[in-house]
């Protein structure tokens, strides 16, 4: 029986990672480059992407998977919802990565630029080879906290009819007339957070070689 | 004994630098002359604009008005009262040419100490790794630390750490040296290592040296001229035997007489 309600499961399970895994993959390298854009010397790039982040962390995030998944059907376009949700997910989520890698940028102390500037490093090397190692040290603990938040928000794209892990438990629950699904729901959700939990603490254990 | 090479030739020339932070004025018509392979140092109160017209050399803070030539290229040049500066490409040649020592030794944390002074010749000179790893090898033994080449920077003390941001700096092969303050943050223990070094570079005499310092006794010793800053002038300069036993200014009067 556990295993019959397991592998009814699994199709869920696989949205759901995929899109958590889709969404990291994507949206940490653009919130790099959105927070690099902010902290920049262009002032006009740095007020659009402060916009930006504005927009993406103003408005729910069920809200922005109904307006781009039915905004580009009520122009015509058709749209996988699957993509959509990752489209979706990719930028909301490179907008709350830009902020913590901002705050990870700002963070290092001004003497480690102007060491890296009297040196001679141009500003993408400096970037590269001094603040960004030094900031994902400083980034670690808020943004497993973001990934955490990724691992449960990845339930809303039901909002745009994405059967992921949360939905076909519903699904179950409403077809079987039974209430554990949501047990297992909950501790599905509990150990993928313990798992990323670790990973982050072998990630910050790695990055104590350093002070 | 210090080989000389203090050539009558201006390898810095400062000429009316003004500087203000809101309506403080840093540098007030600043002119000023460095020679090259001349040791110079910069004294004066703290706040009275030594750190600033250091960093004004290489960039670090940007001047409102006067000229700075570095040997024969403009770093900043005033035309029709508004200071222009030097294209990227001309400012890059310029900054190669300094070396620069901070108060706070800011080293990298994240790499190691050999790591610390290879990158920028990698990185910025493209020089070949092993050759900059020989050299940098040669550097840490020049100031001490041919065992700390792969130590990272939290395990090295204070004195440790400026000598090898002083072995960063020289991989970079500067023409001029500049020190701000190198041993302000260090204990007199510390800080004579340091001293030494400085020493140790000036005597070799091939390069320019621009210090500014606490330490009257260090400079009576090696520099060639030293200068007086006050509320952003420079009040007073010459040899610093001459400077300390006979000054001619109030100010350098009561400064001396607090050291």
């Amino acid at each position: 029986m556990f295993m019959t309600f397991f592998l009814q499961l699994i199709p869920g399970i696989l949205v759901t990672l995929e899109l958590f895994i889709l969404t990291l993959l994507f949206s940490i390298p653009l919130g790099m480059i959105l927070a690099i854009s902010r902290v920049g010397h262009f002032k006009i790039i740095a007020q659009i992407v402060g916009f930006y982040v504005w927009i993406m962390r103003g408005i729910p995030l069920m809200l922005q998977l109904i307006f781009f998944y039915f905004g580009a059907i009520h122009l015509g376009l058709t749209c996988d919802r699957f993509l959509a949700a990752a489209v979706v997910f990719v930028l909301n989520y490179a907008a709350y990565f830009a902020e913590i890698f901002r705050a990870g940028i700002q963070a290092i102390d001004r003497s480690q630029y102007e060491g890296a500037d009297v040196l001679g490093l141009n500003f993408w090397q400096i970037i590269r080879y001094i603040i960004l190692p030094q900031g994902i040290k400083k980034v670690l603990p808020p943004l497993s906290n973001e990934v955490i938040n990724l691992i449960k928000d990845t339930t809303l794209a039901q909002a745009i009819g994405v059967i992921e892990m949360f939905t076909t438990i519903k699904i179950i629950v409403a077809r079987d007339f039974i209430v554990y699904p949501f047990v297992a729901a909950a501790i599905f959700y509990l150990i993928f957070t313990q798992l990323i939990t670790k990973l982050f603490v072998k990630m910050e254990k790695y990055y104590a070689y350093y002070e | 004994m210090r080989i000389m090479n203090n050539c009558n030739c201006p390898l810095i020339t400062m000429t009316n630098v003004h500087k203000k932070f809101n309506d403080f004025v840093v540098l007030n018509n600043i002119t000023l002359t460095v020679n090259r392979g001349e040791i110079l140092a910069v004294i004066g109160s703290s706040g009275s604009g030594k750190s600033t017209l250091l960093r004004s050399l290489i960039k670090l803070v940007e001047i409102d008005s006067g000229n700075i030539l570095i040997d024969k290229s403009f770093l900043a040049r005033t035309i029709n009262g508004k200071v222009e500066y030097a294209s990227s490409d001309i400012l890059r040649s310029i900054r190669l040419q300094f070396g620069m020592i901070f108060q706070n030794f800011p080293l990298f944390p994240h790499l190691t100490v050999l790591e610390n002074i290879t990158l920028a010749p990698i990185k910025v000179l493209r020089m070949g790794k092993e050759q900059v790893i020989f050299e940098a090898q040669e550097l840490l033994k020049k100031v001490g630390l041919e065992e700390f080449g792969d130590a990272y920077p939290f395990v090295l003390s204070g004195g440790q750490k400026q000598r090898a941001a002083i072995a960063r700096a020289l991989a970079m092969k500067p023409d001029i040296m500049l020190f701000d303050e190198p041993t302000s943050a260090l204990d007199p223990e510390l800080a004579a290592g340091v001293l030494k070094i400085i020493r140790n570079l000036a005597s070799q005499g091939e390069k320019t040296i621009i210090m500014v310092t606490h330490q009257l006794k260090f400079v009576e010793k090696i520099a060639d001229r030293v200068i007086f800053i006050d509320t952003g002038t420079v009040a007073e300069q010459g040899p610093p035997k001459e400077l300390f036993a006979d000054p001619k200014t109030t100010r350098l009067k009561d400064f001396l007489s607090h050291k």
